[in-house]
C-alpha cells in the first residue's frame, strides 16, 4: 500500500514530531509498504493567517496515494478518502490553552471568528477521518471534551528497543532525559543528600538552558556529593544512553504531570529496570505500580531518599521488580509492527 | 544561510525533477548552509490547477528562510522577498503543447480562460523573482516567448560526477533511462534490425507503462534480436550504472522533444563516451554536437542503424568523440561550483 504520512513543518526546526514521522515512514517500509512524508509549512503567527493556511491545506490535491496518516493541525485537514489521524495535538491555543488564557487568538470579533473557523474545520476533519488515534490519554480526553470525538490511545513506540537489552547492575540510579525544572532532576540530587552512603546517582541528558545545568552543579557542590553523583549534561548518543540504562540498578523519572508514558520510563522497562516516579508525574504512572514495577514517591527529597535507599541495591527483590516492569510494558504491546497494524486497520 | 528549496511532486514517483532538487540540497548542505526541502503535491488536472496554485501562494516562508529557490510549477508562485526561480518546465499543455495531441481537453472558452489566468499568474510570479534561471535554452526561449521574461541558462549537473570514468569500449550502445514511449526505446530496437556490424544494444530501466515494456520485449523476440539486444528491465544501482558506462561503446539518448539534455547524456559524457541522439530530441541538442561529442541523426531506424554501425566500426573516432564529450562539459561550465555561485549570487 502507498501510505503518505502528512505532518506540519516549522521550517528549519526539527523536533519530536519530525522524528516520529520519520520513524513511522521507516517502519511502514519495514512492514512492506511504500511510504513517504509530506511536510506542510505552517506558521501560527500572525494569527490572522491561520485561516488561509487551513484553506491552503484543504486545497492541496493528492494523487497516487492509498492511505493518509496525518499527525497535526492543520496538516490533518488534507482531503483524502482514506485518512487516519494519529493526533499528536490540535491547535491547543483554540482549546485548553484558550481556556487558560495562554493563546494568541485575540479577545475580539476577529478572534471569535478564528476560533469558530478552527473548531468547525476540526469537526469536519474528524468527521471525515476513518479512525482517530491519539499519542496519549490527555490528547484523547481533550478531543472528547472539546470536539466530542472518541479516539484510541496509541503511544509512540520505542524506536530502538534493541539498545535497551538490560544487563548487570553497577550500583547507581539513572536519571536520563532532558534536564529542566519540570523534569525535576534537582529533587533527586537533594534526595541523595539525605540517602544512605551506598546510593549513587547518574544524571545524563541535554539541559534546556545553561541555568538548568548550573542549578544541578551547585546543588552537588553545596551538599558535597561530588563522589556520589555523575552529571553528564549533554546530548548523548542512543548507544551511550542505552549503556547507562542497562547498567543501572533502577531508573528515576519524576517529571511534573507528563502527558505520556515517557521514553525514559519505556526505556527502563525495556531494559528490565524498576522505575522510580512520583505521585504527580501523570502519564508515567501508567508504567509504575508501587513496590511492583518500581516505586511511587511523594515529590519531596525526604520521601525520595527512602526510595533511593531501597532501589540502589542489587537484590533479588529489585531485580524481580525490573522483570515485572518489563512484563507490564510488553503486555501493552507497544511496538512498531503492532502500531502500524493498528494505524492501517 | 537558511535556504528553502521548493518544488512540487507526486508522492511515490521518483525521477529527474526530484534529482535536481535533492542533489542541490546535498551540495548546499556540504557548503555549510541550512536547507529545508519543501515538496508539495500537485495534480495536473485543468479544473484543479488554479486552486492548487492559490494554495502554493499561501505558503509563508518570509520570516523563516533567508532565500527560497523554486523549481517545478507551481512552486514559483510561493512568495518571498528573496525568491530565486530555477525553472525546469511550464505546464506545457497550456503552453507549447496546446496545439498538440498531448492537450487532452478541448480548445474551448473555459480552457482558454484557464490558460489566460495561468499565463498571467506564471508571469507575475516569475517576475517577482530576484533571478530567473532555467535548465536549458529551450525553456529560456519559452519563457521569453510566452511570459516575456529573460532568464539565464544554468545547466544542472549530476551528483558526484567524478564517479564516472572510462575503462574500455565494448560492443554495446547503452540506453539507461526510464522505459517510456516518449523515450523511444523502440526506435533503437527497430534500428538493430538494419545494422550490418556486430554492434549490440543494452536497454536499462523501468517504466510505469507496462504495455510499452511488453511491446519492447515482444519486438526483441519478433525481430530475433535476443542475442544482440539486452533488456535489463530494472532500476539499476548507481554502482552498476558507473560500471556500464565505463565499459560501453557509446550511449544513446533519443527522447522526443525533451526540455533538457537529460542526465543520461551527462553521465555518458563524464565517462568519456559519445552520445547518439536524434534531430528531434529537443534540449539534448544543446549538449550534443554532430560528429564532435556524438552523432545526431534522423529519428528513424535506418538512420540510427547507420550511426550505430559507424560507432562500432570507426573506434578511433568513437574514442575521440568520447574525450570531446568530457571537454564539452567543461566548456559549458556544468558544475556544482558554478550552480552554487549563480544561485547564491
Amino acid at each position: 500500500m502507498k501510505v503518505l504520512v502528512v505532518n506540519n513543518m516549522a521550517p528549519f526546526i526539527w523536533g519530536g514530531a519530525e522524528e516520529l514521522a520519520v520513524h513511522l515512514e521507516r517502519n511502514l517500509i519495514i512492514a512492506g509498504h511504500d511510504a513517504e512524508v509530506l511536510r506542510i509549512p505552517f506558521q501560527w503567527e500572525p494569527v490572522q493567517s491561520i485561516a488561509s493556511q487551513m484553506l491552503m491545506v484543504r486545497a492541496f490535491e493528492l494523487w497516487n496515494v492509498d492511505h493518509v496518516i496525518a499527525l497535526k493541525f492543520p496538516a490533518y485537514l488534507i482531503r483524502h478518502p482514506n485518512k487516519t489521524l494519529w493526533l499528536l495535538h490540535q491547535y491547543r491555543q483554540a482549546y485548553d490553552l484558550f481556556d487558560t488564557g495562554q493563546t494568541n487568538i485575540p479577545d475580539d470579533a476577529t478572534g471569535k471568528e478564528i476560533h469558530t473557523i478552527i473548531r468547525a474545520a476540526d469537526h469536519e476533519a474528524f468527521t471525515e477521518s476513518r479512525k482517530i488515534f491519539t499519542n496519549s490519554d490527555i490528547t484523547k480526553q481533550r478531543l472528547k471534551k472539546y470536539n466530542g470525538f472518541d479516539a484510541e490511545v496509541l503511544p509512540p513506540p520505542l524506536n530502538d528497543p534493541e539498545l535497551f537489552s538490560g544487563g548487570k547492575s553497577q550500583g547507581y540510579i539513572f536519571a536520563g532525559g532532558r534536564v529542566n525544572a519540570m523534569k525535576r532532576q534537582h529533587l533527586l540530587v537533594e534526595a541523595l543528600a539525605q540517602a544512605k552512603p551506598h546510593v549513587r546517582l547518574v544524571v545524563a541528558g541535554p539541559p534546556d538552558s545553561p541555568d538548568d545545568a548550573m542549578r544541578l552543579q551547585s546543588l552537588v557542590e553545596q551538599h558535597g556529593l561530588q563522589g556520589r553523583v555523575k552529571l553528564d549534561l549533554r546530548f548523548l548518543t542512543r548507544r551511550e544512553l542505552g549503556q547507562y540504562v542497562n547498567e543501572a540498578n533502577a531508573c528515576a523519572y519524576i517529571p511534573f504531570d507528563e502527558d505520556s508514558l515517557g521514553y525514559v520510563a519505556m526505556e527502563a522497562a525495556t531494559a528490565r529496570k524498576p522505575i522510580i516516579s512520583s505521585s504527580d508525574s501523570g502519564g508515567v504512572l501508567g508504567l509504575v505500580r508501587h513496590k511492583e514495577t518500581g516505586w511511587i514517591s511523594d515529590p519531596n527529597p525526604t520521601s525520595l531518599a527512602e526510595v533511593l535507599n531501597l532501589a540502589c541495591c542489587d537484590t533479588a527483590a529489585v531485580q524481580s521488580m525490573g522483570h515485572a516492569a518489563n512484563k507490564l510494558w510488553s503486555d501493552m504491546n507497544i511496538s512498531w509492527p503492532a502500531t502500524i497494524e493498528r494505524l492501517l486497520s | 544561510m537558511k535556504i528553502a528549496i521548493c518544488s512540487s511532486f507526486v508522492p511515490f514517483i521518483k525521477g529527474g525533477a526530484r534529482n535536481i532538487v535533492e542533489w542541490l540540497q546535498d551540495e548546499l548542505v556540504a557548503a555549510g548552509h541550512q536547507v529545508e526541502r519543501i515538496y508539495l503535491p500537485q495534480v495536473d488536472i485543468p479544473d484543479l490547477l488554479l486552486p492548487q496554485m492559490a494554495a502554493y501562494r499561501w505558503i509563508d516562508l518570509a520570516s523563516s528562510a533567508d532565500r527560497v529557490i523554486c523549481f517545478r510549477p507551481p512552486a514559483h508562485v510561493i512568495p518571498h522577498p528573496h525568491k530565486i526561480v530555477w525553472f525546469i518546465h511550464h505546464i506545457r499543455v497550456f503552453y507549447d503543447l496546446w496545439d498538440s495531441p498531448y492537450r487532452g481537453f478541448p480548445d474551448d472558452e473555459k480552457h482558454r480562460h484557464i490558460r489566460a489566468i495561468l499565463h498571467h499568474a506564471d508571469t507575475t510570479a516569475i517576475k517577482e523573482a530576484k533571478r530567473v534561471f532555467t535548465n536549458s535554452q529551450i525553456v529560456s526561449d519559452r519563457l521569453r516567448q510566452f511570459n516575456e521574461v529573460d532568464s539565464e541558462v544554468l545547466y544542472p549537473p549530476i551528483i558526484k560526477p567524478e564517479r564516472f570514468h572510462c575503462q574500455h569500449f565494448n560492443d554495446e550502445i547503452v540506453y539507461v533511462c526510464r522505459v517510456e514511449h516518449h523515450k523511444r526505446q523502440h526506435l533503437l530496437v527497430q534500428a538493430m534490425k538494419y545494422t550490418r556490424t556486430n554492434v549490440k544494444l543494452r536497454l536499462c530501466g523501468v517504466g510505469v507503462n507496462q504495455s510499452y515494456i511488453k511491446e519492447i520485449e515482444e519486438m526483441i523476440q519478433t525481430l530475433k534480436l535476443a542475442n544482440r539486444v539486452f533488456f535489463d528491465n530494472l532500476w539499476i544501482s548507481e554502482e552498476q550504472k558507473v560500471q556500464i558506462f565505463s565499459e560501453c561503446l557509446a550511449a544513446a539518448y533519443i527522447p522526443l522533444d525533451e526540455d533538457s539534455y537529460g542526465y543520461p547524456s551527462l553521465e555518458a559524457s563524464h565517462a568519456s563516451k559519445p552520445i547518439l541522439t536524434t534531430k528531434d530530441a529537443g534540449g539534448v541538442l544543446e549538449l550534443i554536437k554532430h560528429n564532435y561529442n556524438g552523432l545526431v541523426c534522423d529519428p528513424d531506424p535506418k538512420a540510427l542503424a547507420e550511426a550505430m554501425d559507424q560507432l562500432f566500426t570507426d573506434r578511433e573516432k568513437t574514442r575521440k568523440m568520447g574525450l570531446n564529450a568530457t571537454q564539452r562539459i567543461t566548456d559549458l561550465n556544468i558544475s556544482w561550483k558554478r550552480v552554487l555561485e549563480r544561485l547564491l549570487a
